[in-house]
């Protein structure tokens, strides 16, 4: 799993979230009820203990102690009720205490006496084994002055077994609770973001030479529409500046035609003239040579940007790629005996391909004056075709110079020159390979490159096979 | 022979003008589409050579309405676009041949010979210069008599520089009529190509007839060379 993904991330914060939050919920819930529940045992005790004063004890004098006993055990039956309930006199002698509980665990006759003396009520805690009591003291004085202290208890239990049940619900709850809202979640992060899984798929596909393409709209009215909206404006900018590019090396070749034409006719027309000195024409031909190069640039830079629009006609007919390669390379031999550099091509059979044979040959006539050109005397040049799991493949090799690793990646791009001084003494204009490159691309195919220096370059294009008909008897 | 020239741009007409007048040709020139069109239906010419991005009226608008007219006169097209569209449109409108700019003027010489002479291919059999002598039968080139063998390219190259003797040609113009234009570019293969024709034409003998016209191309002719 992508643990960088925004599914993934959003759920571990929205879980956490929720995690965090059903927590605070539940120990306040807890801290709560405990306060509430121990807050009315408070209450209840001191209640009983002031109802036992007031309702029993203050007429002792006249109903005797037995009075008061029966009217305890009448009214609160201690016992039944989980309850300690204590009468002291003051002399510290106790006057009532109930008896063993019927359900708790408590043992009221441990529970240690006080000094009757104290003036003020208070609360405190019990302890014993197995159980813990909360008892109420309180002081009481009757009509005739004597003075008791009436104790009140009852046992923890109580409260802690609301607390512990609730504490079981809570704990196996929350857990629950944020399983499902973390599967849920997840499942809804990811509806929500299948439409960008689509988005990124077309995204991918949209290149320089299908900027008419748009993505999908998922007409949701959501933020993925706008987004998918935006991106498309965007496109649709891109494939504006895009045009406007393509149009302006259009343009300008066109009105670069023109100056060209008047300075290479006048410049001619001087040429053929007889009587100049030999630096003036010296100089005219120099002059006549750039202007040539300079339309070879021009010319050039149309074709690649016609090539690149999709505008350039290829023209498509079926042609055997190593009848081309070998007819074109005896083309050439003459270029590369006159170096003293073998060439060679090597072809077994037929390697069919769909394309413009004008164009294809261009590629092959590049490639191959290209390593002529960048082979020293006494190397030698291979071309090679051949047909590979439905691909065509034609490899032009050499065993010259190479080019060094960080030309490698520009090689193919306009005017990149990897020994600057050295290709334009050799009068290039450098588009040759853009040229290839693009004419290549223009037919679906692919042209690599791979050198090593000292050793040697490798030029490979690879053009899908028109194989309905492909046999190799040759 | 008259040739008219509809051309806006006046530099380009008048190196044009000046290049077919030392050919001897007659030049009328016209400066925008119309008067180009009042020109051509008016007088007779032998030749037509059409820019088509003209004002006032557009050069594939001449060439329509004059083809309403008249048929027969050869139309060249001078043009600055070249894709495929624009040369089957041009062909299709009648244009007989187009040349694109920039053009080198020997190929302009070339193409407008070529339609003024349509219709008469009656060419030698053998041509010669000097005391070169080539044989398009046979294929056979003997220089003084003497037989020189040659590979199909150089014989080729050799044909074409003699069939325009005295006039000089573009290395362009070679190579779209030797090899294909697939090979237009950076090889210096017509160079190679003419060295390797030197040394066995001219280097046995003392005078030299293939000529290098720096920045233009080759020519070969019995010239005295400067």
């Amino acid at each position: 799993m992508n643990t960088r993904s925004i599914r993934f991330r959003l759920t571990v914060w929205y879980a956490g979230l929720l995690a965090a939050l059903l927590l605070l919920f539940g120990t306040s819930i807890y801290l709560g009820l405990r306060h509430y529940l121990n807050q009315s045992l408070n209450e209840s005790l001191s209640r009983q203990a002031r109802q036992i004063g007031e309702g029993f004890l203050i007429d002792i004098a006249t109903g005797g102690e037995g009075y008061v006993i029966s009217e305890i055990n009448e009214h609160y039956a201690p016992e039944l009720n989980n309850r300690f309930v204590r009468v002291t006199r003051a002399d510290g002698s106790v006057l009532y205490v109930s008896g063993k509980p019927k359900e708790s665990g408590f043992d009221p006759s441990a529970v240690p006496v006080l000094n009757p003396s104290t003036g003020r009520a208070f609360l405190r805690e019990v302890h014993q084994p197995g159980s813990e009591l909360l008892i109420y003291t309180m002081p009481f004085t009757e009509r005739e002055g004597k003075r008791f202290l009436v104790e009140v208890g009852a046992p923890y239990e109580q409260v802690e077994n609301v607390l512990r049940g609730l504490l079981l619900a809570l704990g196996l709850g929350l857990p629950l609770t944020v399983v499902v809202a973390i599967s849920g979640g997840y499942l809804l992060i990811r509806r929500a973001l299948d439409p960008v899984a689509e988005i990124t798929r077309s995204a991918e596909q949209i290149t320089s030479r299908n900027l008419s393409q748009r993505l999908p709209l998922a007409h949701t009215g959501d933020e993925l529409e706008r987004l998918s909206i935006a991106l498309n404006r965007m496109i649709g900018r891109l494939e504006e500046s895009f045009q406007y590019m393509q149009r302006f090396s259009a343009d300008a070749s066109h009105e670069l035609r023109t100056p060209l034409t008047v300075l290479r006719g006048e410049l001619e027309a001087l040429a053929h003239r007889q009587r100049l000195d030999l630096e003036v024409h010296e100089t005219i031909g120099s002059a006549l040579e750039e202007t040539e190069r300079l339309s070879r640039i021009v010319e050039n830079l149309l074709t690649i940007s016609r090539l690149d629009a999709g505008e350039a006609q290829v023209e498509h007919a079926r042609l055997d790629l190593a009848e081309l390669a070998v007819n074109t390379t005896e083309q050439m031999r003459l270029l590369a005996e006159d170096k003293k550099i073998t060439l060679d091509c090597e072809a077994n059979g037929r390697v069919d391909i769909d394309g413009d044979r004008a164009r294809l040959k261009q590629v092959v006539v590049n490639l191959v004056d290209n390593a002529v050109k960048y082979t020293p005397e006494g190397g030698a040049v291979r071309v090679k075709v051949e047909a590979a799991k439905g691909i065509a493949v034609l490899i032009v090799e050499d065993n010259g110079g190479g080019i060094p690793a960080e030309a490698l990646p520009h090689l193919f791009e306009r005017f990149y020159r990897a020994d600057k001084a050295r290709s334009r003494q050799m009068g290039g204009t450098g588009l040759g390979l853009a040229i290839a490159k693009s004419i290549v691309t223009a037919h679906g195919g692919q042209l690599m490159v791979e050198s090593k220096e000292g050793v040697g370059s490798r030029f490979r294009v690879e053009l899908p096979l028109d194989d309905k008909r492909t046999d190799n008897d040759g | 022979m008259r040739i008219l020239l509809i051309e806006d741009d006046e530099k380009i007409a008048r190196f044009i003008t000046k290049g077919l007048q030392a050919e001897r040709f007659a030049v009328d020139v016209a400066g925008d589409g119309r008067g180009g069109l009042e020109m051509a239906t008016t007088w007779n010419y032998d030749l037509i050579i059409l820019d088509l991005m003209l004002p006032v009226l557009d050069g594939t608008e001449v060439l329509g309405r004059l083809r309403t007219v008249n048929e027969q006169v050869p139309v060249l097209v001078l043009t600055a676009r070249d894709t495929l569209t624009d040369k089957v449109t041009h062909f299709e409108a009648g244009a007989d041949d187009y040349l694109t700019k920039p053009f080198a003027f020997a190929e302009l010489l070339v193409r407008a010979r070529a339609l003024l002479r349509r219709g008469a291919v009656s060419r030698a059999n053998v041509v010669r210069v000097a005391d070169l002598e080539l044989d398009r039968l046979s294929q056979q080139v003997r220089r003084g008599g003497i037989k020189i063998e040659l590979t199909s390219k150089e014989y080729a190259l050799l044909e074409y520089l003699m069939l325009n003797a005295g006039r000089v040609v573009s290395r362009t113009m070679i190579i779209e009529h030797v090899w294909d234009q697939s090979f237009d570019g950076a090889t210096n293969i017509v160079d190679v190509y003419v060295r390797h024709l030197r040394n066995k034409i001219d280097d046995p003998h003392g005078r030299k007839l293939i000529r290098t016209v720096r920045g233009v191309g080759y020519s070969i002719s019995d010239e005295e060379t400067a």
